[in-house]
């Protein structure tokens, strides 16, 4: 949507977060980000609570599918079958765009009409979101080259921007704006001057990504650069540092692998679904031995080409949202646009020796 | 809530026929309805230990039971070997795309097939044989490491050679006294005159590396790679396409799968390993 389009959006203004978020978790269940060293993490919002709410410039280091698909979940309990666990409504503020499409995109995985999830269905309806425009971008953010933005246009429940004099409140959802309707008397007109101080903040978060992410421009669209170098040696020579922690696909907010597996309790037997990692050797090995990855190269290889080939083929979506939270969490110095930029090089210089020929 | 598709049916193991010294097949019986296409998948759970994926030996006609022939390769496999009858399992799925049966009609089938890989073999076997005359003709080139691991031998040695339309031919890397056919990898009992290769479609099932020499030896032979129907083993974990253990370039073996040309899988990396 245009910005010209977007005024059009209904909004409202409050002058302080507090009061608006104290209406929120009265409701349902509040998360909001808390500021923990250099990063900002989830935590339950305490409304009894004097401090400031802190208003987030980038994503929180920890990614929103910890709402959706918890690292360990029952799936299952058998022989008989018990009712699932009542999920409450919730709300998490100050999620961003690069969230919200990460979202869209476990959408596309758990929602599949053939095999939905129920479990995922579950949160996912009882879910309220709240997001937020992002200022000062952070260094690894990299939204813009995954065609992301500083600001959501869609996906949310409610958008909150930040202006001098307060916040500018944008209605995204029925559910949104059956919520501002109850508590009408929190909120009053946005004066037109700071819709365009909202704007021209937005246009400016926007420049100074695409300033910080100049470096980071392709040959060709990025699936036709991962296909074109699929068999590059740059995979094993950048994986040569990894250290398979998996902190990569942990903070991945699209990374969805799980484990299935099985356990024995007193009174029941359970299936059990836990979050599973494609840099772990044993990942795809069989019973047999066999291994197709069995080299730290192609199991990196097969995870990039997840996110901007296979998935895209599939869903017609990128897997990658350009959150850079795993250039932040790498323990052994992988940085996913390196590897990018390496690759597109590589591109570069196989298109000018074919041309010299 | 909706449907479930994480947790099993309840099922009982009915009996157990020992195959070979590693293979034993299973028969289950399903507490509720349940249909598989052949080539099809199952995630077959001992309760509180484990899961895994096997593709059912039997015949899809067979409705109130399906024999589930496994071999002792690792942890789950195991605990199953060392399972009495009476055990309770869990069964989820069927799962996959299965042998596109209507596609081979009015040809000849080529199946090649190696150790354990027979059991979807005889799956697909038994739905072919069921309706011969559809189908120009069967024919089979099995192989086993030993006369001894030979699997279904009661029916593999005797009447499944005398069926019409049935052209079989048997290998072991390694004879005994007793045995009169070939010895020698299955490849070498493969012959660019087995089958008229034009309206011919060849599928193969075995170990990942009999898999690869049967594959080369079948485009050697003239074979279009979309005519190679190849099962594949990936480590199918939740079955419904989303746990991503088994995924092969796009594809996901579970869904996708486990049935694929080679047309499909070829350009995609250690599809072998």
């Amino acid at each position: 949507m245009r910005l010209s389009d977007k005024k059009k959006m209904e909004t409202v203004f409050i002058s302080k977060l507090k009061p608006f978020l104290d209406a929120v978790a009265e409701q349902m269940e509040l998360y909001a980000p808390k500021k923990v060293g250099d990063y900002y993490v989830f935590q339950r919002y305490d409304s009894s609570l004097e401090v400031a709410v802190e208003f987030n410039n980038i994503r929180a280091c920890t990614p929103v599918k910890e709402f959706l698909f918890p690292l360990r979940e029952l799936a299952a309990v058998f022989p008989e079958p018990v009712e699932p666990e009542d999920i409450k409504p919730f709300a998490i503020f100050g999620l961003k765009d690069c969230d919200l499409h990460s979202i869209e995109i476990l959408d596309k995985v758990f929602l599949e009409a053939e095999f939905e999830d129920p479990f995922y269905v579950a949160r996912r309806e009882k879910m309220f979101i709240i997001s937020s425009d992002c200022f000062d971008p952070g260094e690894s953010c990299f939204c813009n080259v995954l065609d992301g933005k500083s600001y959501a246009d869609s996906g949310f429940d409610l958008n909150v921007a930040q202006v001098r004099d307060g916040f500018i409140i944008e209605i995204g959802s029925k559910k949104g704006k059956e919520f501002i309707e109850e508590h009408s008397q929190l909120f009053t007109e946005v004066p037109e001057a700071l819709l365009n101080e909202r704007d021209e903040n937005r246009t400016q978060t926007q420049k100074q990504l695409e300033q910080n992410n100049a470096p980071l421009k392709f040959e060709a669209p990025i699936r036709d650069v991962m296909t074109e170098t699929q068999d590059s040696d740059v995979y094993d020579q950048e994986a040569t540092t990894c250290v398979e922690c998996q902190a990569c696909t942990r903070v991945c907010p699209t990374c969805h692998c799980f484990y299935l597996y099985d356990t024995k309790q007193k009174d029941y037997f359970g299936k059990m679904k836990m979050w599973d990692s494609c840099m772990r050797l044993a990942y795809a090995q069989v019973a047999g031995g066999a291994n197709p990855r069995k080299v730290l190269g192609d199991r990196l290889r097969h995870r990039l080409m997840h996110k901007f080939a296979y998935f895209l083929d599939r869903y017609g979506l990128n897997m990658c949202v350009g959150c850079g939270r795993c250039v932040d969490a790498e323990t052994g110095d992988i940085d996913i646009r390196t590897v990018l930029r390496k690759l597109n090089e590589e591109l570069r210089n196989k298109k000018e020796t074919k041309a010299a020929k | 809530m909706n449907q479930n598709p994480y947790k099993p049916i309840n099922g009982e193991i009915t009996s157990i026929i020992d195959e070979s010294p590693t293979i034993k097949t299973f028969v289950v019986v399903p507490e509720e309805k349940f249909k598989f296409k052949t080539g099809q998948f199952v995630e077959l759970t001992l309760p509180g230990e484990g899961e895994a994926p096997f593709t059912p030996s039997s015949s899809p006609a067979e409705t109130k039971k399906m024999d589930i022939t496994i071999m002792k390769a690792g942890r789950v496999t195991a605990l199953l070997h060392q399972c009495k009858k009476g055990q309770k399992v869990g069964i989820r799925g069927p799962y996959g795309n299965g042998y596109p049966v209507e596609d081979f009609v009015g040809k000849q089938v080529y199946i090649v097939g190696g150790g354990v890989g027979l059991a979807p073999i005889r799956s697909l076997f038994l739905t072919l044989v069921d309706r011969i005359k559809d189908f120009k003709s069967v024919v089979c080139r099995f192989g086993a490491k030993t006369p001894d691991d030979f699997i279904y031998k009661n029916t593999l040695f005797d009447s499944w050679q005398k069926i019409d339309g049935v052209d079989m031919k048997l290998t072991v890397d390694e004879a005994n006294n007793k045995w009169k056919s070939n010895v020698g990898v299955v490849t070498t009992i493969l012959s660019a005159n087995d089958v008229n290769i034009k309206n011919a479609v060849a599928v193969v099932c075995g170990p990942p590396i009999m898999m690869k020499f049967t594959t080369l030896k079948l485009l050697e032979f003239g074979f279009k790679p979309k005519d190679i129907y190849l099962s594949m083993e990936k480590n199918m974990s939740c079955g419904i396409g989303k746990c991503g253990h088994c995924m092969i370039g796009k594809y996901y073996v579970c869904k996708d799968g486990p049935v694929f040309t080679y047309e499909q899988i070829k350009s995609y990396r250690n599809i072998w390993d």
